[in-house]
């Protein structure tokens, strides 16, 4: 997929380049209002990650153009403020989602693949991974052509790995990505290690490799061992 | 007592004991000068008399006029000659009773007998006159007490007027709701000052909160940011290669911190948004699907602590922020279920006008302190900001918050009408 990053922060551009730089990505990124303007204008992307807190123009006026162009990027919008209004406004004006800093790697690429998969939906809406492919109109999880039935919570953690295969993923983003982030009841995210042992089991028992790999204490990576 | 009683009281005991003290020197003053004037004219009499007797050498006849006696009375020998004045009565026999008098007492000498001759002059005109001049003088005193009266009753009341609407409101002032003060316009010195003082402070007081709430929402966003940066740094640093389970402790332990900061942050930035009533999508939540959907969302704490969850609900709709009513639940159920302990158990009773969440927990009560910022118990590991949401957000929407405890069990009342 092709993806442009229009963040002013330098560092964390760089993060997100190297967490999104992989085999069949292209990642290009822009760090003010005018060369992502510029970018929007010349090339198409299945994304835009747009930061609204730019330094020589409003983010959303962003929006405003690709709306004005008839293009039909996918935009996810990234923001410092948690405001419901900077939210709605950026929705109602073509944004497809939005994430509120600081959020996980983890999280911005599962949100990101979920609107490339929006846009780029032609019919059949699934992913594949070796032996295992997720029907995602159907939600459907089937391996080797075998349907498995899996609870909401084991399907969205499995969409959740698909999306970022090869990554390790915290423990805290997943619980972030599974019940919100006002789930603050404790550090403690050992009822989420529940969940991951019957997806896993799900898996195996259908005849799959074990992908789910065990990151010592912090999180999990999903991948080809 | 009010400023208006208080200057009436000192204003009327003062013009009374004033009025009084006059009145009895009043009184004083004209009865020592009647009765001077009749001793003058008894003085007169006797002089006239004394007059007579010399140029006749014998006695005037015992003369009764209608206001005048003389009386003659020979004295023994051996008497010696006297004068004074006296008040006596007199037989009036013309008007037939006994009236009030003057008398001059003093003796004759009328060839070598000893005479005493009593005059006396009637004393009731001058007490009448005396009297209306007392009536009159305490008729207008009471005329000017119950003026006074009824001039500081109602022109003070007039007068005060603009001190009382400027109290009004101050007193209706409130900082989070921003409302200005309204002025009404007034004529005198000392309210047009006490006015521009009050609207001053006012806006002071407005733009200094206004400056501390600008400052936590910046504060608050600044901080994102960095934090933004150390996330993504460690999510970056956790693709870089294989980690020892060491440094897995210390990455989590990192992202612990990280998240609580975060929640610190966006939990102050809510709490201004809410003091500011900046949320604003009002609409009818339906809290029985919205609870259904919080116990849905901490099943696996619930089982994982065995705590025995109760639901009774009944139809609640109310009209608010559906953001809000999720983070009000959030934070009552989440207290209820964090402040647990293994095998407690909780109950949420949902009516149409009231929320209660009725939990078993730690055995002794919360206090007022616990709804503040930043208060929490030394057990506590929250933020301390869960009940102070909590009663923000009931401030907001006009709805009373009440907790009770019994026997290790909290009990937290939200009801909805106002």
């Amino acid at each position: 997929m092709k993806i442009l990053i229009v963040e002013d922060e330098l560092t964390i551009l760089e993060s997100m380049l190297s967490y999104f730089t992989e085999v069949g990505n292209v990642c290009e990124s822009a760090s003010d209002y005018l060369s992502a303007s510029e970018k929007i204008n010349l090339y198409n992307y299945d994304c835009i990650l747009l930061d609204l807190g730019l330094p020589d123009g409003e983010g959303l006026n962003l929006l405003k153009e690709l709306k004005k162009l008839k293009k039909n990027d996918g935009v996810l919008i990234i923001s410092a403020r948690h405001s419901l209004d900077d939210k709605l406004s950026g929705l109602n004006l073509g944004a497809d989602d939005y994430l509120v800093k600081p959020f996980h790697l983890s999280e911005l690429k599962a949100r990101v693949s979920a609107i490339v998969r929006r846009k780029k939906f032609d019919g059949n809406n699934i992913i594949t991974f070796n032996e295992i492919s997720v029907d995602i109109t159907k939600m459907e999880t089937s391996v080797k052509g075998q349907i498995i039935t899996l609870t909401k919570k084991e399907y969205d953690l499995l969409i959740y790995f698909l999306s970022n295969k090869g990554k390790v993923v915290t423990k805290n983003a997943i619980a972030e990505h599974l019940w919100g982030d006002e789930m603050d009841i404790s550090d403690d995210f050992d009822f989420i290690y529940t969940h991951i042992k019957n997806l896993r089991k799900k898996i195996i028992e259908a005849g799959a490799s074990d992908y789910l790999q065990s990151v010592y204490g912090i999180g999990y990576k999903f991948g080809m061992v | 007592m009010r400023l208006a009683d208080r200057y009436n009281r000192v204003n009327l005991i003062t013009a009374l004991i004033v009025f009084l003290i006059t009145g009895i020197i009043y009184y004083l003053v004209i009865h020592f000068i009647f009765r001077e004037k009749l001793d003058r004219d008894l003085t007169v009499e006797e002089d006239e008399i004394k007059q007579y007797v010399s140029t006749y050498n014998k006695l005037p006849l015992p003369a009764s006029f209608l206001d005048q006696q003389v009386n003659y009375q020979l004295l023994k020998g051996g008497t010696k000659e006297s004068r004074s004045f006296k008040n006596t009565n007199y037989y009036n026999s013309k008007e037939k009773e006994l009236e009030p008098g003057r008398s001059l007492i003093t003796t004759l000498v009328q060839g070598n007998k000893l005479y005493i001759v009593t005059i006396t002059k009637s004393r009731l005109e001058v007490d009448d006159l005396v009297r209306i001049i007392v009536l009159i003088t305490l008729g207008v005193t009471c005329l000017l007490l119950i003026s006074l009266i009824l001039i500081n009753r109602f022109i003070l009341k007039r007068l005060w007027k603009p001190f009382y609407f400027i109290l009004e409101q101050m007193k209706a002032f409130n900082l989070v709701k921003m409302n200005e003060i309204e002025l009404n316009p007034t004529g005198v010195d000392e309210f047009k000052e006490l006015n521009t003082s009050a609207a001053q402070m006012a806006s002071r007081v407005r733009q200094d909160y206004k400056e501390l709430k600008s400052f936590t929402d910046n504060a608050s966003h600044e901080m994102m940011t960095p934090l933004a940066v150390i996330n993504s740094k460690l999510d970056t640093l956790l693709q870089s290669g294989p980690i020892s389970e060491q440094q897995g402790v210390i990455l989590e332990d990192i992202y612990n911190a990280i998240n609580r900061l975060s929640k610190l942050n966006h939990s102050l930035l809510l709490l201004t948004k809410i003091e500011n009533n900046l949320i604003a999508d009002v609409q009818i939540v339906d809290f029985k699907d919205l609870i259904a959907e919080k116990s849905r969302q901490f099943q696996e704490i619930i089982k994982k602590e065995q705590l025995i969850l109760n639901i009774n609900l009944s139809p609640c709709e109310i009209e608010m922020s559906r953001y809000l009513a999720d983070i009000l639940l959030n934070n009552l159920v989440g207290n209820a279920v964090k402040y647990n302990h293994t095998n407690g158990c909780i109950t949420i009773n949902l009516k149409a006008d009231s929320i209660e969440v009725i939990n078993s927990g730690k055995n002794f009560p919360l206090t007022e302190q616990h709804f503040d910022r930043f208060f929490k118990s030394a057990s506590s590991e929250g933020m301390g900001l869960g009940l102070a949401i909590i009663k923000q957000i009931c401030n907001l929407y006009n709805f009373s918050i009440e907790y009770s405890f019994s026997q290790g069990t909290h009990c937290f009342t939200i009801l909805f009408e106002n």
